[in-house]
C-alpha cells in the first residue's frame, strides 16, 4: 500500500487523536448503537420477559422487514431522493404471490418460481420508476408518492380481503432456522453486506454518493447519472419485494394491508441512522440500527402494553426530535 | 426535436446530446399551462357522453363541495408550493381541526373551540417554518415528521373512535345553497379573492414568488427569507384548518381516515395547474383548474360505478402524469 499523506499524518498522530477522530467521523453511528443499547439495557434490566432469548431472537425477526426496506431505501436516500413506494412494492409483491397460491390450490411446487417472480416483479417497478425519474427530471418523492397511490388503488383491486391459501411448506422461510439463527435474519445480513459492499467498496458506490453530493458535478466527473439513479431505485424495490416474500410468510395470508407505514418507518429508519436526507453523506451502518431501533421500541411498547395509538404519538415524537435535530449538510 | 451534429461548446451538452427544438420547448410550456383546463373540457365531454347522470343537479352540489374543501387545502399547499417549500401535514390539520370541533360537547362554546382550532393549526404551520427555515430540515421531511407526530397525538385523543356532532353552523355553511351555488363554494370563491389579490397586488406576494425563484437572489435583495418562509406555512395550515371544518360540516362526523388523501390530491392540483416543485412559477387560476379536473375525475370513478378503490388509482396517475409533465418543462425551461 502506497503511502498516501493521509496515512502518514495518522502515523504522527497520537493515539487519543486518532480516536476522537474517528468518533467525531462516526459520531451518528455511534450515537444509534448506544441508544440501542441503552434501550436494550434498560428493558432488559427492568421487565423479564424482554431478557428472554427467545424475545431478543424476535426483535431480531421483527427488525428484517423495516429493516430490508431500509436498506433499499437509504441507498436511494444516498442519490438524493426517496422512494416512498417500498411499502405498496412489498404489498402487491405478497398479494401476487398469494393470489397465484389461491388459484393453483396452494402448490408447494410453486414456491421456488413465485419467489422468483415476486423479485422480479420488485425489480421491474424499482427500474420502472426510476427510469420515469431520470427522463423527466421530476422530483422524485412526490412521483413516488404518485406510483405508491396507484399501487395501492390496484393492490384493492386485487383483492380487500386477506387472501388463503399459502402452502405450509412457504411459511418455512419466516420459522426455519440455521442453527439458532433464522433463515431472514440471515438474508437480511447477506443483503446487508451486499449494500455495504456496494456503497463502500465499488465505483457504483461512488458514484451513488457523487450524485447525491451534486447531480451537476457527478456528470461533469462522466458519472453515469441516469444509470446510477436507476440502479438505486431497482436496489430499493428488490429489498422491497424481499421484504414482501418473508411478510407474506410471516402473517400466511396475503394481507392488502400488509406493510402499512412502512415507507415512513424506512425513511425514519434512515434518518436515524445518520444518512443525510439530502443524500451524498452518511453510512448503511447507521441504517441498519435505525431499524433495529425502532423493532426493539415497538417489541417494548408490546410488552409494556401500550395502547397502539400511543405507539403512533410515540413514534411521532421520535421523527420530530431527529428531525428538529438534523444538521443541514451545507447551506443554501 | 432536432439533433445538432456540430460538436457543442456548451458545457450543459456535453453529458447530453438531447437538443430540443424551441418549438418543442415551447409545446411543452404551453401543455404544462394548459394542461389542466384543456382536461376539464375533456373530461366534461366524456362525462355527458358516458354517464349523463354526472350532470344531476345533487351531483353536481357534491362536485362543488369537495371543490371547495380541496380548493381552500390547495390554494395553501400552492403558496407553500410557490415559496419552493411543501406541506405533507395538511391532511393531518385538517382532520384535527375537524376532532376539535366536532368535540365540544365539553361545553365550550362554538367559537372559543373555532378560536382553538385556529390557533393550534396557525402553531403547527410556525413549527413547520421553524423546522425548515431554522434547522434546515428538507420541507417534505419536517412536514411529513409533523404529519407523524399529529396524526399519533389525535389518535391518541380520540382512541381512534368516530365520534362527535357537528355544530349546525358548519353543517349549515357546508350544505346551504345561495342561489344555484353551495355556500362552500363562495367561501372558496373569497378566499381565492383575497390570496390572489395578496398574491398580485401587493409586495408579500412578490416576496413569495422572488423567495420560490432564487432564494438567495431574495436574501440579497433584502427580503427576510425565512419570515416568508414561515408565513407560507402557517397560512397554509391555517386554509387546511378552514377545509377541514368544511369536511366535518359535510361529512357530519369525524373518522380515522377523515381527509387522508389530501395531501396527495393538494399537491397533485397544484402541479397539474402548472405551479412547480421548484418555486417561483404558478398561479392560482392554474390551481383552481387542477382541483375542478381533479374532483371531476374521481366523481366520475363514483358516477360510473366503479369500485371506490379505483380513486387511489386515479389520483396516482394525475399526479404522476402531472410531476412527470412539470418536471420535464422545468428541465427543459431551465436549460
Amino acid at each position: 500500500m502506497a503511502v498516501t499523506v493521509e496515512s502518514a499524518r495518522e502515523q504522527f498522530q497520537s493515539r487519543p487523536q486518532r480516536w476522537t477522530k474517528y468518533i467525531r467521523n462516526n459520531a451518528s453511528i455511534l450515537l444509534i448503537y448506544g441508544i440501542i443499547l441503552l434501550v436494550i439495557g434498560v428493558a432488559a434490566v427492568s421487565n423479564e420477559n424482554f431478557r428472554s432469548p427467545s424475545n431478543l431472537m424476535n426483535i431480531l425477526r421483527q427488525s428484517i422487514i423495516v429493516g430490508l426496506i431500509a436498506i433499499g431505501q437509504s441507498v436511494v436516500v444516498l442519490t438524493g431522493g426517496m422512494d416512498m413506494s417500498v411499502a405498496q412494492v412489498a404489498r402487491i409483491v405478497g398479494l401476487t404471490i398469494a393470489t397465484i397460491f389461491a388459484a393453483k390450490g396452494s402448490d408447494p411446487a410453486l414456491i421456488v418460481p413465485l419467489i422468483l417472480l415476486g423479485l422480479l416483479i420488485g425489480t421491474l417497478f424499482g427500474s420502472f420508476t426510476g427510469i420515469l425519474i431520470t427522463q423527466t427530471h421530476a422530483n422524485p418523492f412526490i412521483i413516488t408518492f404518485g406510483i405508491a397511490s396507484i399501487l395501492r388503488g390496484v393492490n384493492l383491486a386485487i383483492s380487500t380481503t386477506p387472501i388463503r391459501g399459502i402452502p405450509k411448506p412457504y411459511l418455512q422461510i419466516y420459522e426455519a432456522k440455521i442453527g439458532i439463527i433464522p433463515i431472514n435474519v440471515i438474508v437480511m445480513a447477506l443483503i446487508w453486506i451486499l449494500a455495504y459492499l456496494l456503497t463502500t467498496r465499488t465505483r457504483t458506490g461512488r458514484a451513488l454518493y457523487a450524485v447525491g453530493g451534486s447531480e451537476r458535478v457527478a456528470r461533469l466527473s462522466a458519472i453515469r447519472y441516469n444509470r446510477t439513479v436507476v440502479l438505486a431505485y431497482i436496489f430499493s424495490a428488490f429489498c422491497a419485494a424481499t421484504a414482501g416474500l418473508f411478510l407474506l410468510a410471516r402473517t400466511g395470508v396475503g394481507d392488502p394491508s400488509a406493510a402499512e407505514g412502512m415507507d415512513f418507518q424506512s425513511i425514519v429508519a434512515v434518518a436515524l441512522g445518520g444518512i443525510s436526507l439530502y443524500g451524498g453523506k452518511g453510512s448503511i451502518v447507521g441504517t441498519l440500527g435505525g431499524g433495529l431501533l425502532l423493532a426493539t421500541l415497538s417489541n417494548v411498547f408490546n410488552l409494556l402494553q401500550v395502547n397502539i395509538y400511543y405507539q403512533q404519538l410515540f413514534l411521532g415524537l421520535i421523527v420530530l426530535i431527529t428531525v428538529a435535530a438534523y444538521r443541514s449538510p451545507r447551506s443554501t | 426535436m432536432s439533433i445538432q451534429t456540430t460538436a457543442p461548446k456548451s458545457s450543459s451538452s456535453r453529458f447530453s446530446s438531447f437538443r430540443p427544438s424551441p418549438r418543442f420547448v415551447r409545446g411543452v410550456d404551453l401543455a404544462g399551462q394548459w394542461a389542466a383546463p384543456i382536461m376539464i373540457v375533456v373530461v366534461l365531454l366524456v362525462a355527458a357522453i358516458f354517464t349523463p347522470a354526472f350532470y344531476l343537479p345533487t351531483n353536481l352540489k357534491t362536485v362543488g363541495i369537495q371543490i371547495a374543501v380541496l380548493g381552500i387545502v390547495a390554494v395553501g399547499q400552492t403558496l407553500v408550493l410557490l415559496a419552493r417549500s411543501i406541506d405533507l401535514s395538511v391532511s393531518a390539520v385538517l382532520a384535527l381541526g375537524a376532532v376539535i370541533v366536532v368535540q365540544t360537547e365539553a361545553g365550550n362554546p362554538l367559537w372559543i373551540s373555532f378560536i382553538q382550532a385556529f390557533a393550534v393549526a396557525g402553531v403547527i404551520g410556525f413549527a413547520n417554518g421553524l423546522l425548515i427555515t431554522k434547522r434546515q430540515v428538507p420541507p417534505f421531511v419536517a412536514t411529513f415528521g409533523m404529519l407523524v407526530f399529529i396524526q399519533g397525538a389525535r389518535l391518541a385523543y380520540t382512541k381512534g373512535q368516530a365520534s362527535g356532532t357537528v355544530p349546525d353552523i358548519l353543517r349549515l355553511i357546508s350544505f346551504e345553497q345561495v342561489g344555484p351555488i353551495p355556500a362552500a363554494l363562495i367561501v372558496w370563491l373569497i378566499v381565492n379573492a383575497i390570496v390572489l389579490f395578496f398574491l398580485l397586488r401587493t409586495r408579500y406576494g412578490r416576496w413569495i414568488y422572488a423567495v420560490g425563484g432564487n432564494p438567495s437572489a431574495a436574501r440579497y435583495a433584502g427580503i427576510r427569507v425565512d419570515a416568508v418562509v414561515i408565513a407560507v406555512h402557517t397560512v397554509c395550515s391555517l386554509l387546511a384548518m378552514l377545509g377541514g371544518l368544511l369536511l366535518s360540516g359535510y361529512i357530519g362526523y369525524v373518522d380515522l381516515r377523515l381527509g387522508s388523501d389530501y395531501n396527495l390530491n393538494s399537491i397533485a392540483s397544484a402541479i397539474v395547474g402548472g405551479t412547480t416543485f421548484t418555486g417561483g412559477r404558478g398561479n392560482l387560476f392554474g390551481t383552481a383548474a387542477g382541483v375542478a379536473l381533479l374532483i371531476l375525475l374521481l366523481n366520475l370513478v363514483v358516477v360510473l360505478g366503479l369500485p371506490i378503490h379505483w380513486q387511489y388509482a386515479m389520483q396516482g396517475v394525475v399526479l404522476v402524469l402531472a410531476v412527470a409533465l412539470q418536471g420535464f418543462r422545468q428541465f427543459l425551461l431551465s436549460r
